[in-house]
């Protein structure tokens, strides 16, 4: 995947710390639904929500960062990504904004102490740091 | 573009290499007829012309020369004998693997070179020669309709309608002559109706032999009619060839065409009314069908399924409306919801038919199977074929292919006995093997029937415990029918030596959990010495199930109808525990007791209730008392799959959406039954 600097990100937070995910990516973002649990999956897949008749599993990345799990809020969202065959909901904190970045690098082995294989690369706003996640390995994580 | 066509091609494939294995499966059980070497003809000139179309080589190669031999059959030069049908077979062997090769869009790897080489010298040397080796190479004309006429009325008249071929020897000079002098000597003895070329059009300074057709009527047999055809001057190969039906099929069929065929029958060789009946039916059944893709149904269903979640769904809106306020508009609804219920309920059962299709695609493999299996085997197997029209739907013949063939496979190796064994046990030599298929309430049915050896319980526990899968302690323990049932453990195959056939390594065991996966039930029935029957059991389809909800924890889930035995409710009083594992005591049999909680790491429900819903589920050789927190009601389901993310989940078959908009999981029984059922003794 060829990361480009003008590309459009969907800006999202989780905690205090700020991500990305390409918009491409994206096929819709929606409010936190009612989770069906599926028994003896992995830890972070939180289970699956039916979306418009269609059954979407759904990740946590609070767990899959080794995060506290924190209440859902108001502003607690499922960005609903496609993903090669696959769509898959990730629940985030909150959604903050549609965004570009002046400038890309590479990630460091840890991201404020999250495996820099989550990501694709750390995108550089007026604001700060993002950290633009690479799906390949967040949603296949073992 | 092209893949459509080859969709095509392949669906025709399929059905000429069907047809072609019924019929040579036929000329060898009833010995030569001239309706089926027509048949088989066609269908090898079908494919040929269709395959050449399609740039296949290979498969033109083959189908060219099975043609070929069917034709000597078919002109009397060549006798139907066991090495022909083997022959026959092999190049269906040929033809099948070469069909996969086009399937799986590989390079074709099947070298046919080998079987070519076979089919033309088997045609070489095993040819009756008759005046000479040389087949007339004049191809028919085809008959127009005056001609057509003729044909009938002649047919009408007891007649007998043939091809002639003659070709006049290349050193006859006036060959356009001697074909005038053919043509009035036959007209001597009967009508002639046709002649190609036409006389006039004669090259009377050709060099090379001259073929001609004439198209004759008279009273003779073919075989008078070749012989005194021969004995005319310069013809130097004759063949008589008789009518085909077909070309002389009048424009208007229906009736024509069943006249020709009465009208055949007394004069000709062909021997059954019926089977000219059959070949006119398709002509007339075609109109009335279409050809529809698998995926367009299947698409078809997926929508009805919606329309079926959002029925529930709209039905429970309008009972919590019609709770909340009682006017005129929510009456209304309810009327409107009713029917629409209604609407839905049809249209789902007309797409669930749409998608049905008779047993009989499937049984129609099996003639051909026991006939090499039991040649391979050394026994005598007569093979009955019961209910093939029952109809289900596609994806389960698909499914239950697998299974069905290894118990086929299993009751020729194991069950049947050798034709000497029978003999000694007083039995008739030749075994039969019935495979059965019908409804039975809303379920089908497929029986798998031997009138073999049985199983001896008392071998299966000594062969159980030799291989370890169970301890002497539970072999003492077990009854004769416990015994019979070890034939579905893993890992267990009564074969004493591994057999080509039945003993790959795939036992009883897969076969019951691919069944069980179709949320179908196997059941064995057998008695020493006089047969086994196996009895499967399968729901009509399974895109669309009853099911029972039930709620464990905060969560719905659902559990398959037709896994439920009963549902009973008892007190904690009621179950007891022996050697630690709970069980209950139901009309004097002893059912373990399970809590999927603990497996599903949910809490259970506290203990201040009284009574305890169990489901009694499983099959009929194991059962598991399922405790659930409460029972909630049953109610037509469909089943969606969580998904390639997610993947295969312990104890889970799927999921569905209810009434509610929210996601249930199905409870898989199968997968219960083994992971807790397992504990008992």
């Amino acid at each position: 995947m060829q990361v480009t600097e003008q590309e459009q990100y969907i800006e999202f937070g989780i905690g205090n710390e700020r991500y990305a995910i390409r918009i491409q990516d994206i096929h819709e973002i929606i409010k936190m639904q009612d989770i069906t649990h599926i028994p003896n999956v992995m830890p972070y897949v939180k289970g699956v929500i039916n979306l418009r008749g269609k059954i979407v599993p759904v990740i946590s990345l609070r767990h899959l960062f080794g995060l506290d799990q924190e209440t859902d809020s108001k502003n607690t969202r499922i960005v609903v990504v496609n993903h090669q065959e696959d769509t898959v909901g990730i629940i985030v904190d909150r959604v903050n904004k549609v965004t570009t970045f002046s400038d890309i690098q590479l990630p460091p082995d840890r991201v404020g102490g999250i495996d820099g294989n989550f990501f694709v690369g750390i995108g550089l706003t007026g604001g700060g740091l993002v950290g633009i996640l690479k799906l390949d390995t967040v949603l296949l994580h073992e | 573009m092209m893949s459509d066509y080859k969709e095509l091609f392949l669906e025709e494939l399929d059905e000429q290499l069907q047809l072609m294995d019924d019929e040579i499966l036929k000329l060898e059980q009833a010995g030569e007829s001239e309706r089926v070497i027509q048949s088989l003809f066609r269908a090898a000139h079908t494919l040929k012309g269709s395959s050449a179309a399609m740039g296949f080589e290979e498969m033109k190669q083959v189908t060219h020369e099975m043609e070929h031999l069917l034709d000597l059959v078919r002109n009397k030069e060549l006798t139907v004998s066991g090495a022909l049908i083997d022959l026959l077979f092999k190049s269906m062997d040929c033809l099948k693997q070469l069909k996969e090769n086009i399937v799986r869009g590989d390079a074709p790897s099947v070298d046919v070179s080998g079987r070519i080489r076979e089919l033309q010298s088997f045609s070489g040397a095993h040819t009756v020669v008759s005046f000479s080796t040389a087949t007339p190479a004049v191809s028919k004309p085809v008959l127009n309709l005056d001609t057509r006429l003729k044909v009938q009325e002649a047919q009408e008249r007891g007649l007998r309608v043939c091809w002639i071929h003659v070709q006049i020897s290349a050193d006859c000079v006036i060959k356009g002559a001697r074909a005038y002098v053919i043509h009035s000597n036959m007209s001597e003895w009967g009508d002639v109706l046709l002649t190609a070329p036409e006389l006039e059009a004669i090259d009377e300074q050709g060099s090379a032999p001259l073929d001609a057709v004439f198209l004759y009527a008279g009273s003779q047999s073919f075989e008078e009619l070749k012989a005194q055809v021969a004995n005319l001057t310069d013809v130097a190969a004759v063949t008589v060839e008789e009518i085909d039906s077909q070309e002389s099929e009048l424009l208007n069929p229906g009736a024509a065409v069943a006249d020709t065929a009465a009208a055949a029958a007394p004069a000709t060789f062909v021997p059954d009314k019926q089977a000219e009946g059959e070949q006119a039916s398709p002509g007339k059944a075609k109109s009335q069908t279409i050809r529809v893709s698998v995926e367009r149904l299947e698409h078809l269903m997926n929508l009805v399924g919606e329309l079926v979640i959002d029925q529930t769904r709209i039905h429970q809106v309008e009972r919590t409306q019609s709770r909340r306020f009682s006017d005129e508009t929510v009456a209304e609804l309810g009327q409107i919801s009713d029917h629409l219920s209604r609407i839905i309920g049809d249209l789902q059962e007309s797409v669930m038919k749409a998608r049905m299709l008779p047993i009989e695609q499937l049984f129609n493999r099996f003639p051909r199977m026991i006939r090499d299996l039991s040649r391979d085997l050394g026994k005598d197997i007569e093979l009955a074929i019961e209910g093939k029209d029952t109809e289900l739907d596609r994806t389960l013949i698909e499914e239950i292919a697998d299974p069905l063939i290894h118990l086929i496979g299993n009751a020729v190796d194991h069950g049947i006995e050798s034709p000497e064994k029978r003999e000694l046990a007083g039995k008739s030599r030749k075994g039969t093997l019935t495979i059965r298929a019908a409804h039975e309430d809303n379920q089908v049915v497929i029986y798998v029937e031997d009138d073999g050896a049985g199983i001896d319980p008392a071998k299966m526990k000594g062969s159980a415990l030799n291989k370890g899968i169970i301890s002497a302690e539970e072999a003492e323990r077990l009854s004769d029918r416990e015994a019979i049932e070890l034939i579905f453990r893993p890992g267990f195959s009564t074969a004493a030596a591994v057999s080509d056939i039945s003993g790959r390594g795939v036992g009883m065991d897969i076969v019951r959990s691919h069944i069980e996966k179709l949320n179908g039930l196997i059941d064995i029935d057998t008695k020493l010495g006089q047969g086994t029957s196996f009895k499967i059991r399968l729901p009509l389809t399974l895109a669309i199930i009853i099911g029972l909800l039930v709620k464990l924890h905060d969560q719905t889930y659902i559990i398959p109808m037709s896994n439920i035995a009963e549902i009973v409710r008892v007190t904690y009083d009621d179950i007891q525990s022996i050697r630690g594992q709970s069980v209950i005591l139901l009309r004097n049999q002893v059912i373990p007791v399970a809590w999927i909680h603990e497996h599903f790491h949910i809490p259970k429900a506290d203990k201040g209730r009284r009574h305890i819903p169990l489901v009694i589920v499983g099959s009929a050789e194991k059962r598991l008392a399922l405790a659930v927190d409460e029972l909630i009601g049953n109610q037509e389901i469909v089943i969606k799959s969580l998904g390639s993310y997610i993947g295969k989940v312990d104890c889970i078959a799927g999921a569905t959406i209810l009434g509610d908009g929210k996601v249930a999981l199905i409870l898989e029984v199968s997968g219960i039954i083994s992971k807790l059922g397992g504990k008992r003794t």
